[in-house]
């Protein structure tokens, strides 16, 4: 019972982890059609930046707000920097084929992932240290009994469940949230509509930059920080989006769950080095049961 | 007052415009008519600023929108309705009515409840589903429903691309004569692109005949629809 409940409590808060993840991914997905394989880079590098502020004696929740800010502000400058300026050329002979539209913005994202683990590696010299955690990782205790979850779980699921619910109150509930779902969905209607496709999909990727580096300020405790720590991460967090259905939000933050525990519960009943046959054979059987996704539509063509 | 004066859009070196020159008087309906790729529909996405034409202006009261980008377009007063019932089909009806106002929101929070109200009162039917997604919307309720997400945006100048396009003829009349009458209530600008010529010229003030790219005619409706050579020859009946 004890290792069930570990199993769970663990596989919660990683699937947690995993959400944020796979959220980003398909904030980006959606908004500008890219897999953004630099975004756990990204993260990698907020990190480091709140790293390097609690070193210089920062308090831990200064370094926490300075990170997601500078996350905003990256996934920001990227579309801003690079893509905006890579599709929006008219004239290239290059661009005009559709496939290497698509194709350049993530090989151009696979080129800023590249980067970011240089500056990582000019700046600290990419060496792993570990990132503190603001509660402690005991396993919280009721009189004498230990309990299956810790302190540092309950604040993990605790973080992102507050994202969560701001980014669906976001979504549902502001002008602002329906022109981001509208400029994703049919982009030539929303700007018929008056609104300004380009900025919102720089907010898409500005909101994709803070959920991940909130994912990298929760993973990076139990995994310490380097360059590559979170390449792992974006694996994992990219499997979820497509057992989700990658262009439904709700479908990734559940896929996140899901994987979550199926890896957790690998790690507790089977052993440790299963965990990526298991994430592989997941991911099969999902695309073989359901190709379109958890929750993700089918694409309806009208003729 | 839309003043269009030697308008070329290019796709890849062929003219889909050719030098088109016309102009839309205010508080009229003006409806350009033409066979099937006699470009209509690029005469309106130029003119809202979904092409780029590569030479020719667009002067709408004094602005020229050749340099605009389509948001600025849009929020300058002109409203396109997009050829095959242009709605979001994921959104539902209400939220695609609101996308319509979106810009406006900050500055004109009232009237945009009271836009809103006029369209629902305008188009009943959109009230009664506007909880369901608008996929599940008739062609013709598609039709109102992107007629109205154009509406809410108090627009001067109204561009509708082939309104009638795949519905049935009773749906088809019931919805031009009621762009005709909020044309005569309001005084809104219409520019009508469609390719049912009768049905367009019998409510239209003026017709523009297109033919590969070039103005054939340009003359009041009454007359166009009454010049039978005109019509047998570009219009084939």
């Amino acid at each position: 019972m004890t290792s069930f409940l570990t199993a769970f409590f663990s596989g919660t808060a990683q699937g947690a982890i995993y959400a944020l993840v796979s959220l980003g991914l398909v904030l980006v997905w959606r908004g500008a059609g890219v897999v953004n394989f630099a975004q756990m880079g990204q993260a990698m590098f907020t990190t480091y930046i709140a790293s390097q502020m609690i070193q210089n004696n920062y308090s831990y929740w200064t370094a926490f707000v300075v990170a997601l800010i500078c996350g905003a502000a990256l996934g920001a400058l990227v579309d801003l920097g690079l893509m905006r300026p890579l599709t929006s050329r008219k004239n290239s002979k290059l661009l005009n084929s559709q496939s290497m539209r698509t194709t350049i913005p993530v090989i151009a994202s696979l080129g800023i992932l590249g980067v970011l683990k240089s500056l990582a590696g000019i700046f600290w010299a990419g060496e792993e240290r570990g990132f503190p955690s603001p509660v402690a990782p005991n396993a919280i205790k009721i009189g004498e009994t230990n309990l299956a979850i810790t302190g540092f779980d309950l604040f993990v699921i605790g973080a992102v469940f507050i994202t969560l619910v701001l980014t669906t109150i976001f979504f549902t509930k502001t002008g602002m949230g329906l022109a981001m779902r509208a400029s994703a969905l049919n982009p030539e209607v929303t700007r018929l509509s008056g609104i300004k496709v380009g900025s919102v999909r720089t907010l898409g990727w500005a909101i994709s930059g803070t959920a991940s580096s909130l994912a990298g300020l929760l993973v990076t405790p139990r995994t310490n920080l380097s360059p590559n720590t979170l390449d792992l991460l974006l694996i994992v967090g990219f499997t979820a989006a497509v057992v989700g259905g990658l262009s439904s939000l709700m479908g990734s933050v559940l896929g996140g769950f899901i994987l979550g525990y199926v890896i957790s519960f690998v790690n507790v009943y089977s052993a440790p080095e299963n965990v990526f046959i298991a994430i592989l054979v997941f991911l099969l059987l999902a695309l073989f049961i359901r190709p379109q996704g958890i929750l993700g539509s089918k694409e309806v063509r009208r003729v | 007052m839309l003043a269009i004066s030697n308008l070329v859009t290019e796709f890849d070196s062929v003219k889909a415009l050719d030098g088109i020159s016309f102009q839309a008087k205010p508080g009229l309906i003006t409806t350009v008519i033409g066979a099937n790729g006699a470009g209509k529909s690029t005469l309106l996405r130029t003119i809202s600023g979904l092409e780029k034409p590569s030479s020719g202006s667009i002067k709408w009261q004094d602005q020229e929108l050749t340099s605009m980008s389509v948001e600025s377009i849009v929020r300058s007063g002109i409203a396109q309705v997009p050829e095959g019932h242009a709605v979001i089909s994921q959104l539902s009806v209400a939220e695609n009515i609101e996308l319509g106002g979106l810009f406006r929101r900050r500055s004109f929070r009232g009237d945009l409840a009271v836009a809103t109200k006029e369209v629902y009162e305008l188009f009943p039917i959109l009230y009664e589903r506007r909880n369901e997604a608008a996929g599940s919307l008739s062609g013709g309720e598609r039709q109102m429903l992107a007629i109205s997400r154009a509406l809410v945006s108090r627009p001067k100048l109204l561009l509708l691309d082939e309104p009638s396009l795949g519905l049935a003829p009773m749906i088809s009349a019931q919805i031009i004569s009621i762009v005709n009458n909020l044309c005569r209530a309001t005084g809104l600008t219409v520019l009508l692109v469609e390719q049912n010529a009768n049905t367009a010229l019998a409510v239209a003030d003026h017709g523009i005949l297109l033919a590969l790219g070039k103005v054939v005619a340009d003359l009041p409706a009454k007359e166009l629809s009454a010049d039978s050579s005109l019509r047998a020859a570009y219009l084939g009946y």
